[in-house]
C-alpha cells in the first residue's frame, strides 16, 4: 500500500512541482489542497500518511492550519512539515516549537525533495533513486 | 556466473556495485596477494585494479598479467588516483593493453556503465530518465507561469520606484514584501537561482520599513532589474536540460561533533550543504567522492599537527586545488605563514562562532566562484563533447559545448570564455579557420586555443600552430593529459591576469584589484549588518629616501614594509598598495576601534623587525596609520579612505608610528576644533536629516541653533570652531543669516571658509545680498535634503 503525502500550499506551481517529483522519484501518493481550510477538509476524509504544509498563506497560514490539524482527532496524529522559505535558525526553533516534524526550506531541489522528506519524516528512503543520488 | 574481482576499492563501492550487477559475484579484495589467488579461479570475468592497491602494487599486478600467458586476455579496468601524470597513462595505454582507465574522483554511476560494456551486459538502471523526465516538468511549469512570476516582479518594481521617489505606501511595501517572499520560495525551485537570492535580498530591504537610504533604494531598484532579467532570459528549452543550481558542499575535518552540528543549522540558513568526517583515514576518499566547495580543517584531526599540515598541502595541491579553511586554537604569526605556505585559504580560531564560520566559507566559496574558468568546446562529435563534460563538469569548470560550428560566433559572445577548445575537422567550418577569425578579432586575439585533432602529422601541427593554437591533444582523448594541458593554459591566464591585479614593486594587490574586493566587502556589510573597517598605512620619509638614495632603495623599502606588514594580516583581509607611499587593508568583521588595535600592534612588530636597519644614517622611514569604519567615517570606498588618510594625517603629526581612527578630534577645553561643515538653522529636524546625510559620507558635523551662538563660536580673533563649510539658514533666530554672514565675511572668516545659504522663495533678494557678501551657493527652501547634501559636497570638495 503506497504511502500518501498531502501537500497544502496556495503557490500553483509549487503544487504542480511538488507532485510530480514526489511521484516520480517515490512510490508516495500525493493530493494536493490550495488552502489551509481545503486541507483539512482533505486530511480529514481520507487521513494521509503525512502533511507538507506551506507556512505563509492568505487567510489561513501554516500554523493556523496546524492549529486546526491538532485539534481533531481524526487529524492530529499525522506528521506535518512545514515548507517555507523563512529558513532562520530562530523561525526553525519556533517552527518545531509548533509540534512539527520538520522543516523543508524553499527553495528546494525538485530532485532531492523525495529524500528531504523521507529523512525529515525518518522514512527509509524506498526508491533506488533516492539513495543513488548520495555518492558513496 | 559473471566474476567481478575488484582491487583496492572501499566497502561501499563493493556495495554499490553488488547492487547494481545482482547477477554477477562481485568480490572485493584489499591487497595485491589477494588479487593474484582470485585470478588464478577461471571464471574471473573482469578486473577492476584501483592504482593504490599495494603489496603488490596495482601496476606490478598488471605487468605480470601482461607478460602471463594464463590471463593476458582478462580485461582490465584501472582507476587513476589524484595526482598521477600523464606518463603513466600512456604505458596504461600503450606498454600494458589496458583499455579502459577512470579518472579520479571515480563515479560509482561511470564505473557500472564501464563495467556493463566490458561485460556485455545491459547497463544498469540509472536515475537519469527520471530526472530528466522531472527536468522537463518543472520547465514546463515555468514556461506556463512565466507571465505569473513576471507580473510578481512588476509589483516590485512599483515598490522599487515608489521608494526611489520616498512615496512607498504601506500597502505597497507589505504586498512587495509578500511577493518577494513568495519569489525567494518559488523561483529557486523553479530553476532560477540568481533570482531567488535577488528576491530574497528585496525582501530583507523591505522588512527595514518604508523608507530607505538613498543607496539601499537605488541597491532595490537594481535587484529589481536584475530579477526581471532572470525571469525573462532564462533560456527555457536550454535550461531544461540542466539540473538546477546544487547547494555547495562544505566538508567539515574535525572530530568535535558539537561544532559540526552547530555549523549545520547555521549553513542550512545560507544554503550550504554540510557534510562531516571525524576519521583522518577517511578524508582522502570523502574530498574525492563529494567533491566539496570548501573544506574546514582541524589541523589535529589525527592528533598530530604535521599530519594536518600535510593534508592541508596535498588538499591545496591537487588538480583542481580542494579550498581549505583551517580551524586551529593555535593563533600566532608563523601558524598563519605555515597554513598560508601550505596553500591554505583561510585561517579560524576554534573560539570562532558557527556563524563566524559559515560567513567566512560562503565569502570564500562566493570568491572561488568568481574565479571560476569558462571553457567553449566545439566539436561535431558528441562523444567527444560528453568526455569533455564528464572530465571538467566536477572539476568546477563551467562548459559550453557546441556540435554546429556555424553557431560559434554567437555563443563565443555571449557566452565569454577563457580558453577554447577546437576540433580541427568538422563540416562546414573547420576549426583551423575559427581559429583565424578568433585571432583576427581584436577582443579574442589573446584566448588560449587548444586543438582536438585525429593526425599528429608535421603538416597538421604547423597548420594548427599557425592559424594561432596555443596546444593541440590528439583523439582519442586520454583524460588525464587533456586535463593537464587544460590546467596548464588556464594557469597561464591567471598569471597573466594576475599581472594585471597585483602591484609590480611590493606583489601585493594593486588598487584596482583591491577596490573590486573592497567593494564586495561593502556589500557583503551592508547586507549583513557587519563591521568594514579600512585603515590607509602611510610610509613617512619615502620622498626623502628616493630622492636620496633612488627609486631601488624607495622600492626596496616598500618591498621590506609590505612584506613585514601582510605577514600580520588575515588572509581574507585585503591588503593592498594604494599609492605611492600609501597601503591599505580592508578588515571585515573588525570595528575601526579593533582595527587600531590591530594595526597599532602590527606596526609595532614592524617597528621592532629590521625594516629600517639598511638605511644607516638616513631618517627611519616611519608608519602611520588612520582607520575608518563603514557607516560611522563613510559609507563608501571614497569617503571611507578619506576619513582614514585625515586621521592617518592626524597619527603621522605626532610623530609618526601612531594610529588613529577617523573622528580623533576630540573637545577640549581652549582648542580650537575643527570640523567639516557647520550647519546654522532652526529646525531641529531639517538639522538632524542633513546631519545625517553629511555625517553617514564621513563629514565631521557640528549644528548650531542660533546666529548668536554661531558668532560667539565662529568670528573674533580666538574663534573655538573652524569649519570648512558653514551653511546659513536667513531665517535663524538669534542673528538673521545675512547678518551672520556679514559679520563672518568682517571678521575674515569667510577667507578660509565657504558659506551657502539657504534663502526663502519669496525673496531673491536674500540669494542676491547674501552671493555679494561672499557666499559661495544658495538654496532655495522648502528643500530637498540629499540635494542640500549634495551642495555641501560639492563646496567641500573645491575647498
Amino acid at each position: 500500500m503506497p504511502r500518501k503525502i498531502l501537500v497544502i500550499d496556495d503557490e500553483d506551481s509549487i503544487r504542480e512541482v511538488t507532485q510530480v517529483t514526489l511521484e516520480m522519484l517515490s512510490e508516495w501518493k500525493v493530493q494536493t489542497a490550495r488552502s489551509g481550510r481545503e486541507g483539512i477538509r482533505l486530511a480529514a476524509a481520507d487521513p494521509p500518511d503525512a502533511i507538507l504544509l506551506d507556512v505563509m498563506m492568505p487567510d489561513m497560514d501554516g500554523p493556523a492550519t496546524l492549529q486546526e490539524l491538532a485539534s481533531s482527532a481524526l487529524t492530529r496524529d499525522i506528521p506535518v512539515l512545514f515548507l517555507t522559505a523563512k529558513v532562520q535558525a530562530t523561525d526553525i526553533r519556533r517552527f518545531l516549537g509548533l509540534g512539527v516534524k520538520g522543516v523543508i526550506a524553499k527553495p528546494f531541489d525538485p530532485l532531492d525533495l523525495a529524500r528531504q522528506v523521507a529523512e525529515a519524516l525518518g522514512w527509509e528512503p524506498e526508491q533506488r533513486e533516492i539513495a543513488e543520488r548520495r555518492p558513496m | 556466473m559473471t566474476r567481478i574481482v575488484m582491487a583496492g576499492f572501499p566497502p561501499e563501492m563493493e556495495k554499490w556495485l553488488k547492487s547494481s550487477f545482482v547477477q554477477a559475484d562481485v568480490c572485493c579484495v584489499t591487497g595485491g596477494l589477494e588479487v593474484i589467488e582470485e585470478l588464478k579461479r577461471p571464471e574471473t570475468s573482469v578486473l577492476v585494479l584501483d592504482h593504490r592497491l599495494r603489496n603488490p602494487t596495482a601496476l606490478e599486478i598488471l605487468t605480470e598479467l601482461h607478460n602471463g600467458v594464463a590471463c593476458s586476455q582478462l580485461p582490465v579496468i584501472y582507476c587513476l588516483s589524484e595526482g598521477v601524470d600523464i606518463e603513466l597513462t600512456k604505458r596504461l595505454v600503450r606498454d600494458l593493453g589496458v583499455k579502459e582507465i577512470l579518472l579520479p574522483p571515480v563515479d560509482p554511476h561511470e564505473l557500472a556503465r564501464q563495467l556493463a560494456r566490458t561485460l556485455g551486459l545491459p547497463a544498469p538502471h540509472r536515475s537519469s530518465d527520471i530526472e530528466e523526465h522531472i527536468q522537463n516538468a518543472v520547465a514546463d511549469v515555468r514556461r506556463r507561469f512565466l507571465p505569473v512570476l513576471l507580473s510578481r516582479v512588476e509589483v516590485l518594481e512599483q515598490a522599487g520606484v515608489a521608494l526611489l521617489e520616498s512615496s512607498l505606501r504601506p500597502e505597497l511595501r507589505e504586498q512587495a514584501e509578500r511577493e518577494a517572499h513568495k519569489l525567494a520560495g518559488l523561483l529557486g525551485t523553479l530553476g532560477y537561482a540568481a533570482g531567488s537570492r535577488f528576491a530574497r535580498e528585496i525582501e530583507e530591504l523591505l522588512q527595514r520599513g518604508l523608507s530607505l537610504s538613498e543607496s539601499q533604494a537605488l541597491r532595490f531598484s537594481e535587484l529589481t532589474v536584475a530579477l526581471r532579467l532572470d525571469v525573462e532570459s532564462t533560456p527555457i528549452a536550454a535550461e531544461a536540460l540542466q539540473a538546477p543550481e546544487k547547494r555547495p558542499t562544505l566538508l567539515i575535518v574535525d572530530r568535535d561533533e558539537g561544532l559540526a552540528e552547530r555549523i549545520e543549522a547555521e549553513a542550512a540558513a545560507q544554503n550550504l550543504h554540510v557534510q562531516t568526517v571525524r576519521e583522518f583515514h577517511r578524508v582522502r576518499e570523502a574530498v574525492s567522492a563529494l567533491v566539496p566547495e570548501a573544506v574546514l580543517l582541524d589541523l589535529l584531526i589525527s592528533g598530530k599537527e604535521d599530519e594536518g599540515m600535510t593534508l592541508l598541502e596535498e588538499l591545496s595541491g591537487r588538480t583542481p586545488p580542494v579550498p581549505v579553511i583551517v580551524l586551529t586554537s593555535k593563533d600566532g604569526f608563523t601558524d598563519r605563514v605555515e597554513v598560508a605556505r601550505r596553500g591554505g585559504r583561510g585561517f579560524l580560531a576554534r573560539t570562532s562562532s558557527a556563524g563566524q564560520i559559515v560567513e567566512a566559507v560562503t565569502r570564500l566559496i562566493s570568491r572561488l566562484h568568481a574565479e571560476d574558468a569558462r571553457i567553449m568546446a566545439v566539436d561535431d562529435d558528441p562523444q567527444v563533447l560528453a568526455l569533455l563534460r564528464n572530465l571538467l563538469e566536477p572539476r568546477k569548470i563551467r562548459l559550453e559545448t557546441l556540435d554546429d560550428p556555424l553557431r560559434f560566433w554567437d555563443a563565443l559572445g555571449s557566452f565569454a570564455p577563457d580558453l577554447l577548445v577546437l576540433d580541427v575537422d568538422m563540416p562546414h567550418l573547420s576549426g583551423i579557420e575559427l581559429c583565424r577569425v578568433v585571432r583576427n578579432d581584436v577582443r579574442w586575439a589573446e584566448i588560449p586555443v587548444i586543438f582536438l585533432t585525429r593526425h599528429d602529422d608535421a603538416e597538421t601541427i604547423n597548420r594548427v600552430f599557425t592559424a594561432g593554437a596555443d596546444d593541440f591533444v590528439v583523439k582519442p582523448i586520454v583524460g588525464p593529459e587533456m586535463l593537464t594541458r587544460i590546467f596548464n593554459r588556464l594557469e597561464r591566464l591567471r598569471l597573466r591576469r594576475s599581472l594585471l591585479e597585483i602591484d609590480p614593486v611590493t606583489g601585493i594587490w594593486n588598487r584596482r584589484k583591491a577596490s573590486q574586493m573592497m567593494a564586495d566587502f561593502l556589500d557583503l556589510a551592508r547586507r549583513h549588518g557587519q563591521p568594514f573597517s579600512l585603515a590607509v598605512i602611510g610610509v613617512a620619509g619615502l620622498k626623502g629616501i628616493n630622492e636620496r638614495q633612488g627609486y631601488g632603495a624607495g622600492d626596496a623599502l616598500l618591498q621590506r614594509v609590505s612584506q613585514s606588514l601582510s605577514n600580520g594580516f588575515h588572509s581574507e583581509d585585503v591588503f593592498a598598495r594604494w599609492s605611492g607611499d600609501e597601503f591599505v587593508v580592508g578588515m571585515y568583521g573588525l570595528s575601526r576601534y579593533d582595527g587600531v588595535q590591530r594595526l597599532t600592534q602590527l606596526l609595532e612588530a614592524v617597528r621592532q623587525q629590521s625594516v629600517q636597519a639598511s638605511f644607516g644614517d638616513e631618517p627611519q622611514p616611519v608608519l602611520g596609520a588612520g582607520v575608518a569604519q563603514y557607516g560611522e567615517d563613510g559609507t563608501d570606498l571614497e569617503s571611507l579612505c578619506k576619513s582614514a588618510q585625515a586621521a592617518m594625517l592626524h597619527a603621522s603629526t605626532g610623530g609618526g608610528g601612531k594610529v588613529a581612527h577617523a573622528g580623533w578630534v576630540k573637545d577640549s577645553p581652549g582648542a580650537m576644533k575643527h570640523v567639516d561643515v557647520v550647519l546654522v538653522m532652526r529646525d531641529e529636524a531639517q538639522a538632524s536629516l542633513l546631519l545625517h546625510g553629511l555625517e553617514s559620507r564621513g563629514y565631521r558635523t557640528r549644528w548650531l541653533q542660533d546666529g548668536k551662538t554661531a558668532v560667539r563660536l565662529l568670528a573674533g580673533p580666538d574663534p573655538a570652531l573652524r569649519a570648512k563649510v558653514v551653511l546659513i539658514d536667513v531665517d535663524v533666530a538669534g542673528l538673521d543669516g545675512i547678518s551672520l554672514l556679514k559679520r563672518l565675511a568682517w571678521d575674515g572668516v569667510l577667507e578660509s571658509c565657504r558659506a551657502i545659504i539657504l534663502t526663502s522663495p519669496s525673496s531673491a533678494n536674500e540669494a542676491q545680498a547674501g552671493l555679494e557678501l561672499g557666499a559661495v551657493d544658495y538654496v532655495v527652501k522648502p528643500f530637498n535634503s540629499p540635494v542640500v547634501v549634495q551642495h555641501i559636497r560639492r563646496v567641500l570638495d573645491a575647498a
